[in-house]
């Protein structure tokens, strides 16, 4: 007794014969190819491929199954399938994004949903208990007062702007959280950015610094890949990270601020920070509204401080005036470790491979 | 039985059941059970996953289990190989997992 | 005398059939840690099948497990699951010569004795998958009193003859030698598996054959076939007929002490006697062939 669904692993990049395959069937689902997906799980039927499950790191992406095929036990399989390619790939907490007309099957999978921007998009986890653990964690940090604020930055590294900024918020507030962006894929590595902000930040009373996690300004809560050529960029792109932001990191730790720093040049930092008043203050949302706070940046010599400014900087060896935007064990560190890393092979690395900065993209843009 | 890594086991198809395991982030064993017949089997589903990670000494960690209306003999034999896989062990007792 | 036409495979790793397929009332049923188990899941399915074959619904049928070679990482721990949790019948794949029961025998004793379940209650097949296999099918056949028979796997065999399947053919003399060896050493003989499910004209065609050359029963990849098979392998209402009187010819010649059984004053031989026997328990299991 058998079936014949064969199921196997392709790597999309060492196969263009299969990534062809998978290509015509997301376009006969209606579906984008991701190109940042390792691996797909395929099946095939009768030599025909019939469906697929992407993964681009831990994030389940490009599920199709051909129409003909839909409403049996394939589409369970296939989703057993690539989740145990995750786990063969050291991927355990997985995330998909879905149309909320889909939550249902997904639940069907063991996944559960986190945040849903109503009509366009949900974010799921695949444990019941990954989002709740995380904000019992949280809450035993919590601290009891009117007015609790919270700010989350990459420190990509960090600067003295941040530094004022949270000097700013910690005076007036009862008590101030502020989180590293964890995803590790910046210029500064996680652990020197959080060592970076940990020394930056000593003496500032009424302050926790957290560890960032990923369920803040991660791969998994910005989902640009999703909306790109579906015409709702623009109002989409923030919501999820927003909204998870507000209905559980907020409340686990009594949060009713959130602080920002203005960008006077960049129109998409505007455009963030008027999503981030939306999504946290106005939308209609489960949970509690946390108001949004915009700070105008600190400046040196006339100029705004701003992270991508000292990268900028630092590609050009402009060791002198990096010097008066950063702290000064920023400027060690990347006087000692991170200049010589990039000067002496790409002059100018933004040109040649793109900005070799974090993901999530939109996260970067908007200046977080 | 320590569990010493996330593992998993089983399928989402009916009649089976995914059974995802993690090292204890405290003390004690979570177990979580999701099924499609929660009303009506819930507890005894419970009972098993239990009761077979009691045979195998396993007493922390985090047992997912999404259940696809398996029977018990599924249930127990899914449970057990995502312990062992989870405990790294290959080598094993089998009066322990009757 | 056991019935064994119909051998279902069921992938041992797959919950849902193993959970199922005893509704299907195949003559024996075989769980298959082999072929149809990935290496990703030769644990799981290890463990699946040690617990189905202690489901109650599975006792009033003949259970056999396909485990790995014992030369792979995976054998002896499957073997060590089947024979502790009670299988009738482990069936050996790509037996290449007697030595290959034989140390399969001794493994089984061992673990018969560890786990105190009775020694020789594990019975045993071979399944012949090789151009070496065939050559010493007689030998094999007769390695050990726990076979109850021995298998031809065509698609190894095929390869190993380089040819490929066709109209059979190519499997012509593995399929004499097969018997021949099964019927010297009294043991059943089975056939390989029909894998073109939708061609039954020819899955009807080649049960046909081995029929007539002699085979026991056939191993089967799906429920559909089973009632194919038994149909094809039960007698008509003639043969049924003649078996009757034979057997009660027989049962007369005891009753009266004779030393010889005759039928319409011609004497009937045992062999004859067994047929008939044979006949019966077909019709028994199945009916007349409609």
């Amino acid at each position: 007794m058998t079936d014949d669904f064969e199921f196997y692993a392709v790597d999309p990049a060492a196969s263009p014969d299969e990534r062809h395959a998978i290509r015509q069937l997301l376009t006969r689902c209606g579906l984008d190819y991701e190109e940042h997906i390792q691996v797909f799980v395929a099946c095939r039927h009768e030599g025909r491929l019939v469906a697929c499950a992407g993964l681009e790191s831990n994030i389940v992406k490009c599920c199709a199954i051909e129409p003909d095929l839909r409403g049996g036990s394939l589409s369970l399989t296939l989703l057993s399938e690539v989740v145990h390619l995750a786990y063969e790939r050291g991927h355990s907490h997985l995330f998909l994004y879905t149309r909320p007309e889909n939550v249902s099957f997904f639940q069907g999978c063991g996944f559960y949903p986190l945040a849903e921007v109503p009509g366009y998009v949900t974010l799921m986890e695949n444990t019941p208990v990954g989002i709740r653990s995380y904000c019992d964690r949280l809450r035993t940090k919590r601290i009891a007062g009117a007015k609790i604020g919270a700010i989350v930055i990459n420190a990509n590294p960090f600067t003295l702007g941040h530094q004022y900024l949270v000097r700013l918020a910690a005076a007036q507030c009862d008590w101030l959280h502020l989180f590293v962006v964890s995803e590790d894929v910046s210029f500064v590595s996680y652990r020197d950015r959080y060592a970076l902000v940990e020394q930056g930040v000593q003496g500032i009373e009424r302050l926790t610094l957290h560890h960032g996690s990923q369920y803040m300004v991660s791969r998994a809560t910005f989902p640009d890949y999703f909306f790109k050529e579906k015409g709702v960029v623009g109002d989409c792109c923030t919501a999820i990270d927003l909204l998870l932001f507000r209905r559980y990191i907020a409340p686990a730790l009594g949060i009713t601020h959130r602080f920002v720093g203005t960008e006077p040049f960049c129109e998409t930092t505007r455009k963030y920070n008027a999503d981030m008043k939306y999504w946290l203050q106005t939308a209609d949302a489960a949970a509690p509204a946390v108001t949004v706070i915009e700070e105008a940046r600190t400046r040196a010599g006339g100029t705004p401080i701003s992270a991508s400014e000292v990268r900028r900087l630092l590609r050009s060896r402009d060791v002198d005036r990096i010097r008066a935007l950063v702290p000064s064990a920023t400027f060690e560190l990347l006087q000692d470790k991170y200049m010589p890393k990039i000067v002496p092979f790409v002059p100018d690395l933004a040109g040649a491979a793109g900005e070799p900065d974090a993901v999530p993209r939109r996260a970067v843009a908007a200046g977080v | 039985m320590k569990i010493v890594k996330e593992a998993l086991a089983g399928t989402l198809e009916s009649s089976d059941l995914l059974v995802k395991v993690s090292p204890a982030a405290g003390d004690g064993l979570d177990v979580v059970i999701s099924s499609e017949v929660m009303q009506q089997f819930g507890a005894q589903i419970e009972q098993v996953v239990r009761d077979t990670l009691n045979a195998l000494g396993v007493t922390d960690g985090l047992v997912v289990v999404e259940d696809k209306g398996a029977l018990d003999c599924a249930i127990r034999a899914r449970v057990q190989t995502a312990v062992l896989r989870g405990a790294e062990v290959q080598t094993f007792n089998w009066s322990a997992l009757s | 005398m056991k019935l064994r036409r119909s051998m279902l495979f069921l992938p041992g790793a797959n919950a849902a059939m193993l959970s199922t397929a005893f509704v299907y009332k195949p003559d024996s049923i075989m769980f298959d840690l082999e072929d149809a188990v990935s290496l990703r899941e030769k644990d799981a399915a290890r463990l699946l099948v040690f617990h189905a074959l202690r489901l109650p619904v599975y006792r009033g049928i003949e259970t056999v497990v396909r485990i790995n070679p014992l030369n792979t990482p995976f054998g002896h721990a499957d073997l060590e699951a089947v024979v502790r949790a009670g299988v009738d019948v482990v069936r050996l794949p790509k037996t290449d010569s007697a030595e290959d029961v034989e140390v399969l025998e001794r493994e089984v004793e061992r673990i018969e004795r560890a786990c105190g379940r009775e020694v020789g209650s594990t019975r045993l097949m071979a399944a012949i998958e090789s151009a070496s296999g065939v050559i010493n099918a007689l030998s094999i056949a007769k390695a050990s009193p726990r076979l109850i028979g021995i298998a031809l796997a065509g698609f190894d065999y095929v390869m190993d003859m380089q040819t490929e399947r066709g109209d059979g053919t190519e499997l012509f003399y593995a399929r004499c030698a097969v018997l021949h060896a099964a019927r010297a050493a009294k043991i059943d003989a089975f056939d390989v598996v029909w894998s073109d499910l939708n061609d039954e004209a020819g899955f009807l065609k080649e049960v046909d054959l081995i029929k007539r050359l002699g085979f026991n029963g056939k191993s089967l990849i799906n429920p559909r076939q089973i009632e194919l098979l038994h149909n094809a392998f039960a007698p008509t209402e003639e043969e049924v007929d003649y078996a009757r009187r034979v057997v009660a010819a027989a049962i007369e010649g005891e009753r009266k002490g004779l030393g010889v059984v005759s039928l319409n004053g011609k004497m009937v031989d045992a062999p004859v006697i067994d047929h008939a026997r044979r006949v019966l328990q077909r019709a028994e299991a199945s009916g007349t062939r409609k």
